[in-house]
Parts: structure tokens; sequence; C-alpha cells
């Protein structure tokens, strides 16, 4: 019979590594994004996003178009496990709220800059849709991931 | 109308460190699951001393297949001196029952419902009716204080926690270490107390408590190579000389005889 310790190890083992690699990996994932995320959006901040159903009066639209930015984001295997003791004892999943988050202003962001791109001068009616992409089922197997569906009506304005 | 472009503001994240939130949860969850798991088992425990012998040994007489019992020319023999020591104990509620598991290391439990499982590294090693005796006896002693059943609510307990926090497979493992450790704490003194209570049976039996603790003593003499082969028993049954002192301080209390004639092993049974 194999010592009951070294059989615990070999479960523990690759678990500790997991949630290290996790830490690290996603950490530095996170920090970098939000950089870039914020570099970004003050790039992109001159172009009137709005989430009114119809433009203000005064514009003077020319054309419009469908813009949209899409996401889809999992996530590491530190915070995956860090929601699950959040699922024993209920509370905020601070986990998971970066996540969204960054999914949510990146989906913003390429909406914006397929606006820009094509010379729009405003996105109005902006609305943002929420897909969970996969379960995460309570052994560890399948994806945790998110989808995040950035729309609005891009418009030009005359001069 | 004006348009004043402005940033994001950034109040969607909370500001926690994710190591202090894993440390917080950590700390929180293990220190419920431990007292989840204490206030169970005792419970468990409390509930498990009126338990009906008859429903205990309906309710675990499939554990004792998982024994694998052998047929062995010694069973016949070791039950009927199981039997005529149980004579000795009044208020025996079982039926017992006796299996002989094919295992070289010198061993003995008590199962719950009744049943005795003794290696045939025992039969092998003892030399003495009296020797063989001491050992069921003792194994009477953990029926006659339900510890058998002590240890198994806190297992219960441990699983049934863990089992809910893990999910199932993973705790499985963890419960079992978990309950060997927490087991140990509260072992030596179930020993001791099944100690004394075989005695007692040896010496109404016998009328001397001659060749009971041969079987300790001889364990430090027998060398290490042996000491391995005693390592299973060990892990149940902690020999300590401490554990030799009690025997023998009991006998003084109790006035018994220390010395007596052994009976020799196995009267009605073949020779192997
Ligand atoms: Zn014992």
């Amino acid at each position: 019979m194999e010592d009951p310790l070294v059989q615990i190890g070999a479960q523990i083992i690759p678990f500790f590594l997991l949630m290290l690699m996790g830490f690290i990996v996603g950490t530095t994932i996170e920090s970098n994004h939000y950089r870039e995320i914020r570099k970004r959006e003050a790039q992109t901040r001159h172009l009137p996003t709005i989430s009114f159903r119809r433009p203000p009066p005064s514009w003077q639209i020319t054309s419009t178009a469908l813009v949209h930015g899409n996401t889809v984001v999992s996530i590491d295997y530190f915070k995956r496990f860090l929601a699950g003791l959040r699922a024993i004892t209920g509370g905020r999943i601070t986990s998971y709220e970066s996540l969204l988050d960054r999914a949510r202003r990146e989906a913003l962001l390429r909406m914006k800059a397929s606006a820009i791109e094509n010379g729009f001068d405003a996105i109005v009616n902006v609305r943002l849709e929420t897909a969970r992409l996969a379960n995460s089922s309570r052994n560890g197997q399948g994806t945790a991931g998110v989808e995040i569906f950035a729309f609005g009506t891009a418009v030009k304005l005359a001069s | 109308m004006e348009w004043e472009p402005s940033d994001l503001p950034e109040n969607n994240v909370t500001d926690v460190h994710p190591l202090r939130e894993l440390g917080l949860l950590l700390v929180g969850i293990g220190g419920a699951t431990i007292v989840l798991t204490l206030v169970l088992a005792f419970f468990i425990d409390g509930v498990v001393r009126f338990l009906p012998a008859e429903w205990e040994a309906r309710a675990f007489s499939g554990l004792w297949e998982e024994l694998d019992p052998v047929s062995d020319d010694r069973q016949g023999a070791s039950q009927e001196l199981l039997d005529r020591l149980s004579l000795h104990w009044q208020e025996n509620p079982y039926q017992l029952r006796l299996f002989v598991i094919d295992a070289p290391e010198p061993n003995a439990f008590a199962l719950p419902g009744g049943a005795i499982g003794v290696t045939r590294g025992l039969l092998d090693d003892v030399e003495s009716e009296n020797e063989l005796a001491f050992v069921l006896a003792h194994e009477l002693g953990h029926f006659e204080r339900r510890h058998h059943l002590r240890g198994l609510s806190r297992s219960l307990a441990l699983g049934l926690v863990f089992g809910a926090a893990t999910g199932g497979s993973s705790g499985t493992l963890l419960t079992e270490w978990v309950s060997n450790v927490t087991q140990l704490g509260f072992a030596r003194e179930h020993e001791l107390e099944a100690d004394r209570f075989g005695l007692g049976l040896v010496v109404a039996e016998y009328g001397h408590t001659g060749g009971a603790a041969d079987f300790f003593e001889k364990l430090p003499e027998t060398g290490a190579g042996a000491i391995h082969r005693m390592a299973a028993w060990l892990a149940t049954h902690p020999v300590s000389p401490e554990r030799i002192a009690a025997l023998k301080r009991v006998a003084r209390q109790e006035g018994w005889r220390r010395h007596g004639e052994l009976t020799p092993l196995y009267l009605n049974a073949e020779p192997r």
C-alpha cells in the first residue's frame, strides 16, 4: 500500500503549481491589459459614445451603420479557485469583477475603433450583451469563459 | 448640446489584493470546516451509543465482505475461544463473528456489528491460547466501549463535511488521512481501556494474567526486520512501555495472579 502522504502530495503539488502559474501569469496579463485599455481609452475618448436610443435632435445625420465589438475571456486557475471558494461562502466574487470589467471595456474599445476607422463621428444606442460561453463544471473540466458583445449605431454628422 | 469627453469611472472592481482574499477565504472556510466537523462528530457520537447491536450488524455486514475472509483451519478454534471469552462479558449485545484474513502482518481489529478480524500472521505468531485470548479480549474491550463506532463517527463527520466542500472525489483521500491523524490522538486512551477490559476477561477465563502480555513483550526482542512486520499492528495498536506498565499496574491493583499455567493453542484443531 502506498503512503497516503505520497498520494496526497501527488494531488496537491500539481494544484499548487497551477495556482502559482495562474496567479503569476494571470496577474501579469491582467495588469498589462489594464495598461493597454487605459491607453486606448485615452486615444478614443473624443468619440461620443452614448446609450440614448435616439441621437440628439440637433444632430444632422448623413449616414449610419451598425458597429460592434466582441470579446471572449477566460479566467486563470487561481481566480477560478477563488471564485470556487466564494461559491461556498457567498459574497462578492472579486476575482470575476476585474475579468468582466476588462471584457466590457475591451468590447467597447473594439466597437469604437471600428467606428473611428470607418470615419464615423459618434455612436448612439450603445448596448452590451453577455453570454456565458462554456460551463466550468465542478471537477475543473471545461473552460469557463464569457463573451461580451458591444454594439451601437454609428453616425456621421454634417459638419 | 455640448459634448464633454470624460474618462470611464473605475468603480467596477473591488480593490482587494487577490492573495488577501485567498487567505481570508481559506482561513474562514477551514475554520468553519473544523467547527462543523467537531459538532457533527459530537452529535453522531451521542446518537451512535444508542444504536442497537442488531441494527449495527445489519448496517455493517456489507463491510465484513470487503475484508475478504479466507478459510483457515484455526478459524473454528479461534471462534470457539472468542465465544468462551464473551461468556464473561454479561452485557454483550453482539453476535460475535471471527474472520481470518490472509495477511502476513500480525494484526486484529474490531469491526462495527460484532466482527473481529485476525490476520494469519497473528495466528502464526501467538504461542499460547492465553496470548490469543488477550488479543481477542482486547478487541471485545473496543466493542464494550463502542470505540469502533466512535472512530467511525469521526470519519463519517469528516467525510460528510469534506465531501460537501469538495464535491466528492478529491475529498476522500484527504478525509482518510485527516481521520487517521486525529484518530491517533485518542487511540492510545482507547487502547488502554480495551486492555484493561481484555485483561479482566482473560483473568475470568484462566484465573491469571500469564501469557497475556507476551505478545507485547516479544516486540522489542524481535529485531529490526520483525519491527517492520509489526508496523501494521503498531499503526492501530500503539505499543509503548507505558501501555505494558499500565497492564501490570491494573493486574497489581486488582490482585490478579501474574503467572499461571498456559493453555496450549488449538486443542480442538488439527495442526497445520
Ligand atoms: Zn485496540
